[in-house]
């Protein structure tokens, strides 16, 4: 693999083009640590850990799915999900962490 | 159009207005980490009851399908998707997805929110297990009514503590 990854980089893997009305799936992926809690004599510590709490998707324009996430999801989350396609428009997946980063993907789908 | 300096007044304007963003910001930003912040670690069924109250769940078995592994090597990347058979129309969809993990401190891992735009009740991701039991998925329609399945996952490396 070329580069390194950097944190808040965001892949977003759809179809290129899908048939009018027809419902389409897509993958989302973060490279991000999504922190988990660390314990110390089976008692939680307190900092504040980082970790993808909001992940908002939206297709042409519209905001389509929103998912509340927390520390009990995998180091570099990812996220499959579907969506309706009844015209062309770009998909676009925001990614919110705790310490107020904001990372987003898009990917353009074509109706063919 | 023609320079001036700032008067003394839109300076100090401009210095307060700058102080009180920079004191709000961090403060907004900072900190939703922090265990305050975060769902408490109870049991399941409380959190069960602090999410759905006193509301019936009826049994999902006939359209909601939860695939996860029957066994987990590593339980800090298992990989769960989730399907509720549902038209997606205004009329009818699946408003939400919750997925509880029985075993972790904190057992809610995800609060999945859908429109009919998705149009189709589905979610993937990887979850953190803390240990062997049960992973449960509530689905939510429209008109509140609640759905849940559950499936046994037995973890063979603990995800720790998640």
């Amino acid at each position: 693999m070329r580069g390194v990854s950097a944190l808040g980089e965001v892949k977003v893997r759809a179809p290129g083009s899908v048939a009018r009305g027809s419902v389409a799936r897509a993958r989302a992926l973060i490279i991000h640590p999504n922190e988990r809690v660390e314990r110390k004599e089976g008692k939680p510590v307190d900092r504040n850990y980082r970790f993808v709490n909001r992940v908002v998707v939206s297709y042409a324009g519209r905001d389509i799915a929103e998912f509340e996430t927390s520390t009990s999801i995998g180091e570099n989350p990812s996220f499959g999900f579907a969506f309706r396609v009844n015209e062309p428009g770009t998909l676009k997946v925001t990614f919110f962490d705790t310490h107020g980063g904001r990372f987003e993907g898009a990917a353009e789908v074509k109706l063919g | 159009m023609p320079e001036r300096s700032l008067t003394r007044r839109e300076v100090l304007t401009a210095v307060a207005a700058a102080g009180v963003v920079s004191a709000w910001l961090p403060r907004a930003a900072v900190a939703q980490g922090s265990l305050a912040n975060l769902a408490p670690e109870e049991p399941v069924d409380k959190t069960v009851q602090r999410l759905f109250g006193a509301r019936p769940i009826r049994d999902g078995a006939s359209i909601i399908n939860l695939d996860l592994p029957l066994i987990a090597e590593d339980g800090g990347n298992v990989a769960m998707s989730v399907e509720v058979k549902s038209p997606m129309t205004p009329q009818s969809y699946v408003k939400a997805i919750y997925i509880l993990s029985d075993k972790n401190p904190r057992p809610l891992n995800a609060k999945f929110i859908l429109t009919p735009g998705s149009g189709q009740a589905y979610v993937a991701t990887s979850l953190r297990l803390a240990d062997t039991g049960d992973v449960r998925a509530v689905a939510e329609m429209q008109d509140g009514t609640l759905l849940m399945v559950k499936r046994t996952v037995r973890v063979v490396v603990a995800g720790c503590a998640v």
